[in-house]
């Protein structure tokens, strides 16, 4: 899973998100490092959609312009759940090697 | 309101660079998402922005890197963009394939003229003077270049192949336009030029369909063709030279319509058959590469009007070449139905 796509699930996972919601949560979530573009953001929702890790919520009016939600399918939060599970094993081998403390260490070394 | 418009009008003309049964399912959700990014809510404010503000180029920039993707092949495109895809990235693998053997067929003469690994001394028509100077050595390092090129982009590694590609045709381009600005380069020097365009730059733009929607390329077929090209192609010719008989060697373009339609001819039963998986990309790829080997040789043939012979055999190449692509060209017009479906997509087409 790419980094785009592991923030966008990230962004989805505690309720449905419009487009421009998602942009600024990834944005939120990566504190900054990650300005999803329109561009890469559709290429990213157009293939979690078509894994079927994302689906159409429900779209609302605002201005005069219609914004569709997406949220999480079952599949899309097992998938995030497992990469997350896979980044934090990762993070606690580098930090383990490097013989950083704290709970992570510590968790890698428990 | 009709402020308001002229910023989505902007918008809207960007993403025209998208195809159509894209734009069909995506474009109102995006043009939405780009707006919301810009307008504040307050109508003031929100009529003046409208006025003024222009699409960011690396918006636009986003916009025009996903169009390219769709339209060679990314994961969900309909069938048509995906046998497309899929041509352009083989044609383009089998071009830098040619390079990259010939690279190593450099890299072979090299180390047999340094007499490595103990190797006996070349044949007197084998023997090549070692790079001296900056320039030689640099159209050396070139060639070598092809190698990694290949290896690069059978591994997977798109972006270091797509740089390593673009460096490896600039020594070339230099020597062209030196050439052609310091007159040594022979009038009327369509030769030259049609390789740099066509057998440089044409596959090295070829290789934007290499993206990361692409699918993965099958690494093992391609890795042994390298070594299998060598041998079926490069080292009959080097035989050929070394036993003086350079004279039934033809031109480059020549060779490369020669071997088009031999790969042509080879792939007729399968693509006649109906039967074979895929065939049908495969086809279209030959016929693609067909098509820039016709373009090469009908160039090329201005290069041939003092003598009336060679023109005779380069249309007998051409002829060839048209009737071996033409054994091809059902099977590769159905390729763009009988690929294989995309993954089922998020919203069905409209109608």
């Amino acid at each position: 899973m790419t980094g785009q796509a592991f923030f966008v699930l990230t962004a989805l996972a505690d309720g449905p998100r419009h487009g421009y919601g998602i942009v600024g949560e990834v944005a939120e979530l990566s504190q900054g490092r990650v300005k999803l573009k329109i561009g890469s953001l559709y290429g990213v929702l157009d293939r979690l959609a078509a894994e079927g890790l994302i689906e159409p919520d429900r779209e609302e009016a605002h201005d005069g312009r219609l914004r569709r939600y997406y949220r999480l399918t079952r599949d899309g939060r097992g998938a995030l759940a497992e990469e997350a599970e896979l980044r934090a094993a990762t993070a606690r081998v580098v930090r383990a090697r490097l013989g950083l403390t704290g709970p992570a260490a510590a968790g890698a070394a428990g | 309101m009709s402020r308001d418009l002229d910023l989505e009008q902007r918008y809207r003309r960007v993403l025209r660079l998208l195809p159509g049964w894209y734009r069909d399912r995506w474009e109102e959700d995006m043009a939405a998402t780009l707006l919301d990014g810009w307008l504040t809510g307050d109508p003031e404010a929100d009529e003046h922005i409208s006025k003024a503000a222009r699409p960011e180029w690396a918006e636009v920039a986003s916009v025009a890197g996903l169009a390219t993707r769709l339209y060679l092949g990314a994961a969900g495109a309909p069938r048509r963009y995906f046998a497309w895809g899929q041509a352009i990235r083989r044609a383009a693998l089998a071009v830098i394939l040619v390079h990259a053997a010939a690279g190593l067929d450099v890299l072979v003469l090299t180390a047999w003229n340094r007499r490595l690994f103990g190797l006996p001394a070349p044949p007197a028509s084998l023997v090549t003077a070692s790079p001296a100077g900056a320039w030689p050595t640099v159209f050396h390092a070139a060639g070598y270049a092809w190698i990694a090129v290949f290896v690069m982009l059978v591994l997977g590694h798109y972006r270091v192949a797509r740089i390593l590609a673009a460096l490896a045709i600039v020594p070339d381009l230099v020597f062209l336009l030196q050439g052609q600005f310091t007159g040594t380069l022979p009038a009327p020097a369509v030769g030259p030029w049609a390789f740099w365009v066509l057998v440089n730059l044409v596959p090295v733009a070829a290789m934007a369909a290499f993206h990361r929607d692409a699918p993965p390329t099958a690494r093992r077929p391609w890795l042994l063709a390298l070594p299998a090209n060598y041998l079926l192609v490069v080292v009959p010719l080097l035989v050929l030279r070394a036993t003086g008989n350079s004279a039934w060697l033809p031109d480059f373009p020549g060779l490369c319509c020669i071997l088009v339609a031999l790969a042509c001819m080879a792939h007729a039963p399968r693509a006649w058959s109906r039967q074979a998986d895929g065939s049908g990309v495969w086809s279209l790829t030959l016929t693609l590469l067909a098509a820039v080997a016709g373009a090469y040789r009908i160039i090329t043939l201005s290069d041939y009007l003092h003598d009336p012979h060679l023109i005779k055999v380069s249309l007998a190449e051409l002829l060839i070449l048209a009737a071996a692509a033409a054994l091809l060209a059902p099977d590769a017009a159905r390729a763009q139905a009988a690929t294989p479906a995309p993954p089922p997509h998020l919203y069905p087409d409209p109608g």
